[in-house]
């Protein structure tokens, strides 16, 4: 009994410092990173979200068509999505802009 | 004849006299011509009055086009801004909350070679509420509709959380959500994703794989160089012993014992195609306590006056996950054992208790599914996809729970995609148990599954 659970309790604070140190990195690299201003439209980002969006939106299901969702639902769902498949935000910011333009 | 030859050439000594005088003076005229210049005047006169009229109606003609004009150009602008319009009610530019109805439905028909088995599944209708305020939240949430064997209605609350968006990094997650461990429950089990009817032996309820859990959950990804490592970390109610003895892995709204399950995932893709995942789950687990103290409100009294300390056991669960997938291939492969230490709990057959022994699960699956959507050139070949699946459960330490679940279960399958969402599923199944006795199925499985 004692022995094992042993392991698991060192298995659990590895994770645990495992997530306190990503997310120590995170947050120090994150503040420069949230480029809320990015208003700007650039068309290269439709281009790399296009490529995004094939390399990533096709891995657990069928990709689905852009034509498919509206672009207010684009927003939900590709947050949605960021959040399921644990996606980089600066590439589902590349993948919302590809699918409102293509839709 | 000759009266009539004067009188024809003094008429015209007339006419010509009169015409010569007219051509001479207007003024000098006789009745006659007087008459016929006073209806030329008069022609005259209209003539003008005519072309007054003329000139008239092509101002008016003028100020209709101009009038015209105008109008297109404010068509033009009105167009302009209703497209405008238009996008800031799409774009959702201007709205800070949207939202977004989804969710999924099946219908289907299960067979077995056991006798009087077949039967129509109603299948399930799941629909899924999503509500996202700016960058910050977004609420999810899906409810489960489904029809039991009995014609009753059952209704479960499959997640309910929160996301609450820290950063680019840092997401937490706040609820009932589905269990991050390995890939089936999170990622795979909606019936438009799953390639086959039915979820892989041990990785359904009742099986290895925790299906949901209530807690918090702090998940994201960093990249590391052109890639990314991904991460989700819980902390939950964590597992539960059944009635049975067993050991319940689904979200309660109320943990029965103040220790908290901890667990999660790390991700990361080795090469662009291929994802591989380690999954982990620690908790302590209490006895059955009744049917009644889980709806009860007041406090769930743990024993602790145990003095072999079984009245809590250890409960740990470790599993590997890969998925491959490049254009119409996917290949995908999970692994997840776990065990409970030896725990004294209440059973529906000892109501005064039992001492449990240690109970061991293992569960593995291996899938490859191929699209022909290169294969030949008719568009009915296209939207083929044949796929098959092989996985084992072995259940150690419950006699019962491995009689019912403990097998090696070969899946073979050929889907047909209507659309990227809408499949048609025929499949069957084969059922080897792994207790001496226990006679082996085989099912077949047809369905019809459509995500929106
Ligand atoms: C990690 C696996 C995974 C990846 C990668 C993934 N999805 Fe999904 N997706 C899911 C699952 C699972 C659901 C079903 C959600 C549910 O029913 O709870 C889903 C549902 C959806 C839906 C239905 C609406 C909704 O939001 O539930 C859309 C649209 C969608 N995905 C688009 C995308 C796009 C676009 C991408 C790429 C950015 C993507 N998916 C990447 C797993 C994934």
């Amino acid at each position: 009994m004692k022995q094992s659970s042993l392991s698991p309790i060192k298995g659990a604070s590895l994770i645990l410092f495992l997530g306190v140190l990503l997310m120590g990195t995170a947050s120090m690299a994150a503040s420069p990173a949230k480029s809320k201003a990015s208003q700007k439209p650039d068309p290269m980002q439709v281009v790399r979200g296009a490529k995004a969006w094939k390399n990533n939106c096709g891995r657990c299901h069928n990709l689905r068509s852009p034509k498919e969702l509206t672009d207010a639902e684009w927003d939900v769902s590709v947050t949605h999505m960021r959040v399921r498949a644990n996606l980089l935000a600066p590439e589902a910011e590349d993948i919302k802009a590809f699918l409102k333009a293509s839709n | 004849m000759r009266k009539i030859l004067c009188g024809t050439s003094a008429l015209a000594v007339i006419f010509f006299a009169s015409l010569d005088a007219n051509a001479q003076s207007i003024q000098n005229t006789d009745p006659s011509s007087q008459a016929l210049l006073e209806r030329i005047e008069k022609l005259e006169s209209e003539l003008n009055a005519l072309r007054q009229a003329i000139s008239q109606s092509a101002q008016t003609a003028d100020a209709a086009q101009a009038t015209a004009q105008n109008a297109i150009k404010t068509v033009n602008v009105v167009q302009k801004q209703t497209a405008k319009a238009m996008q800031g009610r799409y774009s959702g530019a201007e709205s800070d909350a949207k939202w977004h109805l989804a969710g999924y439905a099946d219908v289907g028909f299960v067979g077995s070679d056991r006798p009087g088995a077949d039967s129509f599944v109603t299948g399930k209708f799941n629909p899924g509420f999503h509500f996202q305020y700016k960058d910050l939240l977004v609420f999810e949430s899906e409810l489960e509709f489904s029809t039991t064997s009995d014609g009753e209605t059952a209704t479960e609350l499959e997640y309910s959380q929160f996301d609450i968006i820290l950063n680019d990094y840092i997401t937490v997650v706040a609820g009932k959500y589905l269990s991050p461990i390995g890939q089936f429950q999170e990622r795979l089990h909606p019936s438009w994703i799953n390639k086959i009817q039915g979820a892989p032996a041990g990785f359904g309820h009742d099986g290895v794989q925790p299906t949901s859990d209530t807690g918090v959950q702090v998940r994201g990804a960093v990249p590391i160089g052109k890639s990314r490592l991904t991460y989700s970390l819980a902390l939950g109610n964590g597992p539960r012993t059944t009635s049975e003895g067993g050991v319940a892995l689904e979200g309660v709204g109320r943990d029965d014992n103040s220790n908290k399950s901890l667990g999660g995932r790390l991700g990361f893709f080795p090469i662009p195609n291929l994802e591989i995942g380690g999954s982990y789950l620690t908790a302590k687990v209490g006895g059955y306590e009744g049917e009644a103290v889980a709806h009860a409100e007041t406090p769930i009294q743990v024993s602790s006056d145990d003095p072999l300390g079984l009245d809590q056991a250890r409960y740990t669960l470790w599993g590997m996950d890969g998925a491959y997938s490049k254009g119409a291939l996917s290949a995908r492969f999970e692994y997840l054992k776990s065990h409970r230490g030896t725990l004294f709990s209440i059973t529906g057959e000892e109501p005064l208790g039992d001492v449990l022994p240690r109970l061991g699960m293992e569960a593995w699956y291996g899938q490859v599914s191929y699209r022909l959507s290169n294969v030949g050139d008719s568009d009915f070949l296209h939207n083929l996809e044949p796929v098959i699946r092989y996985g084992q459960f072995r259940i150690s330490g419950h006699d019962e729970l491995e009689e019912e679940n403990a097998q090696d279960r070969f899946n073979v399958g050929l889907n047909y995609w209507l659309a990227p969402t809408i499949v048609a599923k025929a499949g069957l199944e084969w059922r080897n148990f792994k207790v001496l006795g226990v006679d082996s199925e085989q099912l077949y499985q047809f369905q019809i599954a459509y995500g929106f």
